[in-house]
């Protein structure tokens, strides 16, 4: 027999086994394959799994803020009917929306467009490509300090500047005005991920065919023509995963508005995850914070349905 | 000549179009720069200033008298400020450094499993693993508290270690999972061929190609967990077991006027983190892109 015919023999073999047999039977002649990943789903069990249902079952519970949680009283839905009645509930939801869609909006076209202009050949590409993702890579707390201080009514540089320039005649107080902090907040986290949606869209523009966008040239498409027509339908997957990525890191952003204004100035920078904090370790209201969490988990899964199958899309293809 | 005629013109047309273009471009990557850039100069900046310096109106760019004195206070152990500061540093070294082992010894096999073989619920355990980078930490945060306090490991650095695996395993797990995936597997099957075990065949042929996908990988897990602040925020309380960020807040509010001490503190915490990135930018950006751009 040749080696071919031995190959077509056996994968019609495994495909008829594979037919016929039971999924336990797989899962048996797979088990050795389990083990490789045994240690990976053990720790994903304790601290994942659990995590997730025991958020879902204290959701239900009026936890005393002793912490004992021995004494907690079933409650049934009161948790959720009390957030959702609550004004502070709206007022949050709406400066969460704001700041994660305006934070997606801006980081994504600030580097999508940094990711066009580096994606040209010019000698020190690479250094700013470097130091353009620095902001990405330090801490969230540090660059929180340094933007208070940037910030900072009395000695902040920026309030400096713009007096200087004549823009206003007194320092403006950034952080501590209802009408500045949430934009004002939104700018630093911008400045924070810009740089992901930078290298995320520079690899998806290395993946435009050459050939696709002279052939369009030739055919006298001009700059703009070229990269509607070619460029951005060759983007669409990439630019479906970052806007999701950016969104879901937005909207479960804590450290740089926790550290920043903690969710002041009466409330105008508050956050759902801000909320959710503030309601478990500064109110030790667990029951309400785990509620709290539910509602914003229901939100994920919905995004989640859609990057995941944003994700399997290549997958399936090459399992194919 | 009716094409030479009607070429011209538009060769001409595009020309322009794409100087345009360019200087737009450059006027866009200046600013970009300076928008990137001048955040992290003020914090340089100010760290040399002196405290006085700092607080002057209107702030000096260029500092007027350049002094290494809070460096030299956060960097001296025997001085209290110090000793404090570099408590922290070290905390934060050796946690990262023990989450990011742990968390490539798991990940390593369990990617290789994901990325090679096809056992039944492949795909839904690979997802249920991807699907812990779509919730927030604070999340987490109140069942892990319970259940550290149910261990007894509420303010130990344990407690912070296995909580870091909670996203080092997941996001390793699927950026090594790309790099394997990108090894060809016929290079495997002619180890085997020549008499090596599965295993021999994975230490001897796939672990060398993956070398770079492994430094990568253990680089973004260390940096991940060395700016992580939420549980170390929340697990800790005693003063010495604190990691820098935690260590910076109360920094912060004890020392609540000593900006360029503050600044300084962060530089310093800024520094391993972009030096060990921008040297290993190239990996670390192919990792991170790795999947994303596949389909």
């Amino acid at each position: 027999m040749t080696l071919a015919a031995q190959h077509v023999r056996s994968l019609t073999s495994s495909q008829a086994r594979k037919r016929a047999d039971g999924l336990l039977a797989r899962i048996y002649r797979h088990r050795a394959d389990y083990l490789y990943i045994a240690p990976a789903l053990g720790v994903m069990l304790l601290v994942i799994a659990y995590p997730i249902a025991y958020t879902f079952y204290l959701s239900f519970f009026s936890t005393p803020p002793s912490l004992a949680m021995s004494e907690k009283i079933f409650v049934g839905f009161e948790n959720y009917t009390r957030i959702l009645a609550a004004r502070s509930f709206h007022e949050v939801t709406l400066n969460t929306a704001i700041w994660t869609v305006a934070s997606t909006f801006f980081a994504f076209v600030l580097g999508f467009g940094a990711a066009i202009v580096l994606n040209r050949e010019f000698i020190g590409r690479g250094l700013l490509r470097g130091i353009l993702l620095v902001p990405y890579v330090i801490s969230a707390v540090a660059a929180s300090y340094v933007w208070r201080w940037i910030y900072h009514s009395d000695f902040g540089v920026i309030g400096a500047v713009a007096m200087q320039i004549g823009l206003t005649d007194r320092p403006i107080n950034f952080l501590d005005n209802v009408d500045w902090v949430l934009p004002s907040l939104i700018v630093v986290n911008v400045w924070k991920e810009f740089p992901f949606a930078m290298i995320m869209m520079l690899a998806g523009l290395q993946t435009v065919p050459d050939q696709l966008l002279r052939a369009a040239q030739v055919d006298g498409a001009g700059v703009w023509q070229r990269f509607w027509h070619v460029t951005f339908p060759h983007l669409k997957g990439v630019t479906l995963i970052t806007v999701l990525l950016l969104f879901v890191a937005n909207l479960n952003h804590f450290t740089i508005p926790w550290i920043m204004t903690g969710g002041g100035p009466a409330g105008a920078s508050e956050i759902w995850i801000t909320a959710i904090y503030q309601l478990a370790f500064g109110r030790i209201q667990f029951g309400l914070a785990s509620a709290y969490s539910v509602i914003l988990f229901l939100a994920m899964i919905v995004i989640g349905y859609f990057y995941v199958r944003a994700l399997t899309r290549g997958d399936d293809r090459r399992d194919a | 000549m009716s094409t030479a005629i009607a070429t011209v013109p538009t060769a001409g047309r595009r020309q322009t179009g794409a100087r345009g273009w360019t200087i737009t471009g450059w006027i866009f990557l200046v600013l970009l720069l300076l928008f990137a850039f001048l955040p992290m100069l003020w914090m340089l900046l100010t760290s040399v200033k002196t405290q006085f310096g700092a607080l002057q109106y209107p702030p000096a760019w260029i500092p007027t008298e350049v002094t290494f004195e809070q460096y030299h206070r956060l960097l001296s152990p025997t001085n209290d400020v110090g000793h404090e500061f570099l408590g922290y540093l070290w905390n934060s070294v050796w946690i990262s450094a023990a989450t990011t082992v742990l968390s490539v010894m798991i990940a390593v096999p369990a990617a290789y499993a994901f990325s090679r073989f096809r056992f039944p619920g492949r795909k839904w355990l690979f997802f249920s693993v991807l699907f812990r980078n779509m919730f927030p930490a604070v999340v987490f945060l109140m069942p892990l508290f319970v259940m550290m306090r149910f261990l007894g490991l509420v303010n130990t650095q344990a407690s912070l270690i296995l909580t870091y695996l909670t996203f080092g395993l997941p996001l390793s797990i699927w950026l090594l999972k790309g790099f394997y995936d990108n090894i060809p597997i016929q290079l495997e099957q002619a180890a085997r061929i020549d008499g090596a075990t599965r295993f021999q065949a994975f230490m001897l042929v796939v672990m060398p190609l993956s070398a770079p996908g492994i430094v990568a990988t253990a680089i973004y897990s260390f940096i991940t967990a060395w700016n992580e602040y939420v549980y170390a925020l929340t697990f800790l309380n005693d003063k010495s077991k604190l990691t820098l960020p935690v260590g910076l807040q109360r920094f912060f509010t004890e020392y609540a006027t000593n900006w360029p001490g503050l600044m300084a503190a962060s530089f310093i915490m800024s520094v391993p983190v972009v030096l060990m990135f921008l040297i290993l930018q190239k990996y670390f950006v192919r990792a991170l892109t790795e999947g994303a751009v596949k389909s």
